[in-house]
């Protein structure tokens, strides 16, 4: 029997916003890419970028998760905002590389699989930096060192084909920040950084373009910078 | 008529979802790929589109509830009475007058809260420069628009005609690539759907006759891909007659397997300039490396340490470094890979059978310790796919654990080389001009002349060695680096 031709790796782009951006914009530029790329107007695409502080809270969130209130949170310079991505309450902020892929994942989509791709990125990005042994936890989704997670993940498909949302790792992040939340709604575990993993200053800069090229290698992407 | 809506499979592994909400209520009308419901899987939300037009006239599933695959959610009537067709509306529509059934709206204060929330987008004027990337037609607009209903029907609507027009795009395919005449095959999908497993079983079972050349049979073992090559004189085993067979000896038809297999190899040996080389390499390294790692990543990983990902993981990073030797022959052209799809011998009781682990380049011990683990114990339980031995550009047999020390491989065209490993064991060595006792293993190389000459094999090689000699692999399997 004939076999099927391989796929060609299909491209895909990049967009790296510069700075420091707020959450509104970015939630805007995801669901308004996710829109195309369900039209078909644009290829799979993967924004990078790091927000100013913000805390979004997922549909799994539960009051007990947010430790301070919005008026405290405010009066410390974040955002709060209540988004549509699966998983509960995550900070982001500055020296954090949140990636969001807006990728489409066909008429059979595997959400898990998604999921474990993500994390597939991140493991070898940091592998690459010289931050081994990290690792998936079955308590949890996200990438860990032992029992501190250092890349949190939450996803929404949009129309069951193509997804919104993604991770954050926490490369130099001020873990000060996480004080008012349960980071994920779990209590009983701590969160880390790249940085303090290694040792020395791992910085959004640095692993950024290794999280590319690893996105491009987990997903079969040909990845081509965009603007 | 009411169609029935189910929960939807959102990946292999996933049997289950909870509604989270509904974006319909019963009584409104929907459009064909409207969003009607979200699901929650962990830290996933999917939002599922209807897959027809319609009003819903019972929701069978409330916001919250936890519900198996395939489940009916709800009953959608596609035949247009009741109210107005469909607009396409904006995707979350206010709590506006209660309607006729608002009885599910009240259940989740917390999810009321967390919806009204995403804030309006930004007004355009505070948008940052649109980051647009560069439109890419060619990407896949089609496949998009295609088959976008995930919630099927458990019904297919009658008057959508003929089965072949519900076809998927890989089923016509595989039909087309193998001339079937889909009136012949039985469709055992939803509503008489044929399926690729459909196909599958069909050509296993002889059905598509009519190939244009003697090709392989659905064997799952490496072909030689139709090569423009000067094709050798292939021994039919067809029509042989019967063989005369004495008192004292016994016939046995081979089986198609083993069939294939005699193909792929009188091919092999007739079309490529066969030649050979051998190392001897330390594995001292390595050993010290799996003995230390081996009982946590059983624990870890579920799954035996082997040599086999150390020895991959070197060979992926020689034949970067060597990218001929992960080349072909193609027309009179050599075409060289940007990947690595590594080809794993396992011995079945039944024939030896090749699966392929894709872009093995790109993946580190563990992976690759993963992904051998995963086709080998497919290939055993004969759940390979027919992509799974197909597209390799490199193999590795590993006659080791049947006692080898030295093995003669046979090439796997198109690819340039096989590599044997054998068995790891002790051996004396001269180390400083003194005799020592070192875990050896003879590495040894088949490799088509026509492709590479001796330089390139024995530098291969010798590569290959020195990766398996030196390098620090105990990061990649959960050890501390080594001290310099």
């Amino acid at each position: 029997m004939k076999t099927l031709a391989e796929p060609q790796a299909r491209a895909a782009s990049v967009l790296r916003p510069a700075g420091l951006v707020p959450y509104g914009e970015a939630f805007f530029w995801m669901h308004e890419l996710a829109e195309q790329r369900l039209r078909g107007e644009i290829p799979d695409t993967l924004i990078l970028l790091e927000h100013k502080p913000v805390y979004t809270c997922g549909k799994r969130w539960k009051p007990e998760h947010l430790r301070w209130a919005q008026a405290q949170m405010e009066a410390a310079g974040a955002e709060l905002h209540f988004v549509d991505r699966g998983g509960s309450v995550t900070f982001h902020g500055p020296g954090q590389l949140v990636g969001y892929p807006i990728v489409d994942l066909g008429v059979k989509p595997d959400v898990l699989e998604h999921v474990r791709r993500l994390e597939e990125v991140v493991i070898r990005a940091c592998a690459d930096a010289g931050i081994y042994g990290l690792e998936r936890n079955p308590v949890n989704a996200g990438v860990w060192a032992g029992d501190a997670k250092v890349c949190a993940i939450g996803v929404r498909v949009m129309r069951a084909r193509v997804t919104l949302h993604g991770f954050a790792l926490n490369c130099t992040t001020d873990l000060g920040w996480y004080d008012a939340i349960v980071p994920c709604g779990l209590s009983d575990h701590r969160v880390t950084t790249l940085s303090r993993l290694a040792g020395r200053e791992v910085t959004v800069e640095e692993m950024a373009p290794m999280v590319v090229r690893h996105f491009g290698s987990v997903f079969d992407l040909d990845v081509m910078p965009g603007r | 008529m009411a169609t029935p809506i189910t929960m939807p499979q959102l990946g292999e592994t996933v049997v289950e979802g909870t509604i989270t909400k509904w974006l319909k209520k019963e009584g409104e009308s929907i459009g064909r790929d409207e969003p009607l419901f979200e699901i929650s899987t962990d830290k996933v939300d999917t939002e599922v589109p209807s897959p027809v037009e319609g009003t819903i006239v019972e929701i069978k599933v409330q916001e919250g509830e936890t519900v198996q695959v395939g489940t009916e959610l709800a009953m959608i009537d596609t035949g247009g009475n009741g109210q107005v067709a469909s607009q396409p509306q904006p995707k979350r529509e206010e709590p506006e007058e209660p309607a006729a059934a608002d009885k599910a709206t009240a259940q989740e204060p917390a999810a009321e809260q967390t919806d009204a929330q995403p804030e309006e987008p930004p007004a355009p004027a505070r948008q940052p420069e649109p980051p647009a990337p560069a439109p890419q037609p060619e990407a896949a607009s089609g496949e998009a628009s295609e088959a976008r209903a995930l919630a099927v029907p458990a019904v297919e609507i009658g008057e959508r005609g003929s089965r072949s027009q519900i076809l998927s795009p890989l089923v016509r395919r595989l039909a087309e690539e193998n001339r079937i005449d889909l009136s012949q095959v039985e469709g055992t999908g939803t509503g008489g759907r044929v399926t690729k497993r459909d196909i599958q079983a069909f050509i296993e079972g002889g059905g598509a006759a009519r190939q244009p050349q003697p090709e392989p049979e659905p064997l799952p073992q490496p072909e030689p891909q139709p090569q423009p090559m000067p094709r050798p004189p292939q021994p039919q085993p067809a029509p042989a007659p019967a063989p005369q067979v004495s008192a004292r000896e016994e016939a046995i038809p081979l089986t198609r397997m083993r069939q294939a297999i005699a193909r792929n190899m009188v091919a092999s040996i007739q079309t490529t300039a066969r030649a050979w080389n051998l190392v001897e390499v330390n594995m001292e390294n390595v050993v010290r490396v799996r003995t230390a790692a081996k009982d946590a990543f059983k624990e870890r990983e579920g799954i035996s340490l082997t040599y086999m990902p150390f020895v991959a993981r070197a060979v992926c990073e020689a034949l970067v470094a060597f990218p001929d030797v992960n080349g072909e022959i193609r027309e009179d052209q050599l075409i060289l890979k940007r990947y690595v799809n590594l080809g794993i011998a396992v011995a079945l009781d039944e024939g030896l059978i090749v699966p392929v682990v894709k872009d093995a380049d790109t993946m580190n011990i563990i992976g690759l310790a993963r992904a051998v683990n995963d086709v080998a114990t497919r290939a055993r339980a004969k759940k390979l796919n027919p992509d799974d031995v197909h597209g390799g550009t490199f193999t590795i047999t590993n006659p080791g654990p049947f006692g080898s020390i030295m093995s003669v491989p046979v090439i796997n065209p198109p690819q340039c080389a096989i590599l044997a490993f054998d068995a790891v064991e002790p051996r004396p060595v001269v180390i400083d001009d003194a005799i020592a006792i070192r875990h050896m293993v003879y590495l040894s190389m088949s490799w088509d002349h026509r492709i590479i000459d001796g330089a390139t094999a024995a530098k291969f090689l010798a590569r290959l060695k020195e990766n398996l000699e030196t390098w620090d692999f105990g990061p990649e399997v959960g050890l501390a680096a080594r001290q310099a």
